[in-house]
């Protein structure tokens, strides 16, 4: 139960700190390899509080970690519980899709039944 | 585009749109979603059996269904209603429960905790009807949904080309 409810908190957090455009830009910045905060900070024209202030977010959120082995700390993507999000959002999709073919499929047979029975009150066209 | 409204939909980075054409008239479409009769022949994935047995459509009424699947797994889900427009725009959360309605976990998958707004809506054009809906994860205090409402612009940004890139990289994991 306990566990649960870290996993709720776990996948909000980590949809809230999506929210922002430069968050995600840092995070997609690091999709392509552990960095340092400076060179993250370089695309951006923002102060270096500002910036440390949105990686303490991401921090918090589990999405990146901070190296502690070199000097520079080099920030990097903690990929979990983006997967988890991902999968959150991607399993919906399906179920929807999934849903909406079989949709189409109820819609032909409800419109082959329906014109048999009032030829002249079909509106389709095609 | 029309002015920004204060819904949901169009401001977040983490909804998710889906959307078909059918080729069906508008009223048709409601009735396919709004209707039980309707409802139990296709609502759900592939080769689940759906059976509804609450719906009153109504704001703050509730569409309660079970869906088993064909290893026997059976689990249940509500909608409940917000704003019904009929029929061209209907709103609700939607979450997994027991047998009585309260909210549960997702029964297969613990990680699924989050109630979803979705926002469906039926736009006919020629007989044919788009229907879209839009899903937002939801919070359960208004500061936490605060966050999504204003969270950042999604289409302004092109956020869909920062996902591609994330989503590349997560598929190597």
């Amino acid at each position: 139960m306990v566990q649960q409810h870290t996993s709720t908190e776990q996948l909000n957090a980590t949809f809230a700190a999506l929210a922002d455009p430069t968050r995600r830009a840092i995070l997609a910045r690091l999709a392509s390899g552990e960095t340092s905060v400076s060179e993250l900070a370089e695309p951006f024209e923002m102060s270096m509080p500002a910036i440390s202030k949105h990686l303490k977010v991401l921090q918090r959120a589990g999405l990146i970690e901070r190296g502690r082995e070199a000097q520079w700390r080099p920030c990097r993507l903690a990929a979990r519980p983006l997967k988890d999000a991902s999968d959150w959002l991607e399993h919906y999709r399906q179920f929807w899709e999934e849903a909406f073919d079989r949709l189409e499929d109820y819609l032909r047979e409800l419109q082959k039944s329906e014109s048999k029975k009032k030829e002249h009150k079909n509106g389709r066209k095609k | 585009m029309a002015a920004r409204s204060n819904t949901a939909a169009e401001s977040t980075a983490c909804e998710l749109v889906v959307t078909r054409i059918f080729d069906a008239p508008r009223e048709l479409m409601w009735k396919t979603l709004t209707v039980p009769e309707h409802l139990e022949h296709w609502w759900g994935p592939k080769g689940m059996t759906s059976r509804v047995h609450q719906l009153e459509l109504r704001p703050g009424g509730a569409f309660l269904y079970s869906q088993r699947a064909p290893d026997g797994r059976e689990m249940w889900g509500k909608w409940v209603y917000r704003e019904i427009v009929a029929p061209e725009r209907l709103v609700f959360v939607s979450s997994f429960t027991d047998e009585k309605g309260n909210l549960t976990r997702h029964p297969f998958e613990p990680n699924w905790p989050l109630e979803i707004q979705g926002t469906s809506t039926f736009a006919e054009d020629r007989g044919r009807t788009t229907v879209t809906v839009r899903m937002v994860p939801i919070n359960a205090t208004a500061s936490e949904e605060q966050t999504f409402f204003d969270g950042s612009k999604f289409m302004e940004e092109g956020f869909a080309g920062t996902w591609d890139k994330l989503d590349k990289y997560l598929a190597t994991l």
